[in-house]
């Protein structure tokens, strides 16, 4: 019970954060259901994590492929520094971030 | 005591890291947003799933903010 009180406080949350619509908007359960039920009931299978290492090293050599060597950098250099925090969700929140990248080999600025 | 704010410290490090990293990977995710889904993704939640409802979210909030940019036009 304390386990879905402290999910569905969580997608609220969530919610005030991404849509920054006020708690008292007549659409604000709607969203918070939306959230709760979408992470309950999905088909989506269990992150991989040699595949997710996969897709982090090809992103590296996409990086350098089209000539965006400082930006293959950073983000190596923030792998690096990531790996003395690894632990075993670790390979779940890199998978997250790899479903929410939007175009980084072309988008991507350094000075952000 | 001690041992509780090296782990805070240490939490606080690994998120830092992560946001730098979601910003390479241009997620527009801020510090707060990343946050809260770290927790719930550590709860058990489906990252893949739950990267389905951010961007189905940020769709909503603003259609959200398109009406009420609206209803505030028309009260003018």
């Amino acid at each position: 019970m304390a386990y879905q009180a402290q999910l569905a406080a969580q997608a609220d949350e969530l919610v005030t954060a991404i849509t920054n619509i006020p708690e008292n908007h007549k659409h604000r359960d709607v969203y918070r259901e939306y959230v709760l039920r979408s992470i309950r009931h999905h088909t989506f299978v269990r992150t991989n994590q040699f595949e997710v290492a996969d897709r982090i090293k090809g992103l590296e050599e996409r990086f350098r492929v089209v000539g965006r060597d400082a930006l293959a950098d950073a983000y190596r250099q923030r792998l690096d520094a990531l790996e003395p925090h690894r632990d075993h969700t670790t390979p779940d929140i890199l998978h997250f971030l790899l479903e929410l990248a939007d175009q980084p080999a072309q988008k991507s600025k350094l000075t952000d | 005591m001690a041992d509780r704010t090296e782990k805070q410290a240490a939490a606080q490090q690994a998120v830092d890291i992560l946001h730098e990293i979601s910003t390479i990977l241009n997620c527009h995710l801020d510090r707060r947003t990343l946050s809260i889904c770290i927790s719930m993704i550590e709860n058990g939640v489906n990252p893949e799933a739950l990267a389905s409802v951010v961007k189905e979210l940020r769709k909503e909030g603003q259609h959200a903010q398109a009406e009420n940019s609206a209803a505030a036009a028309r009260r003018r």
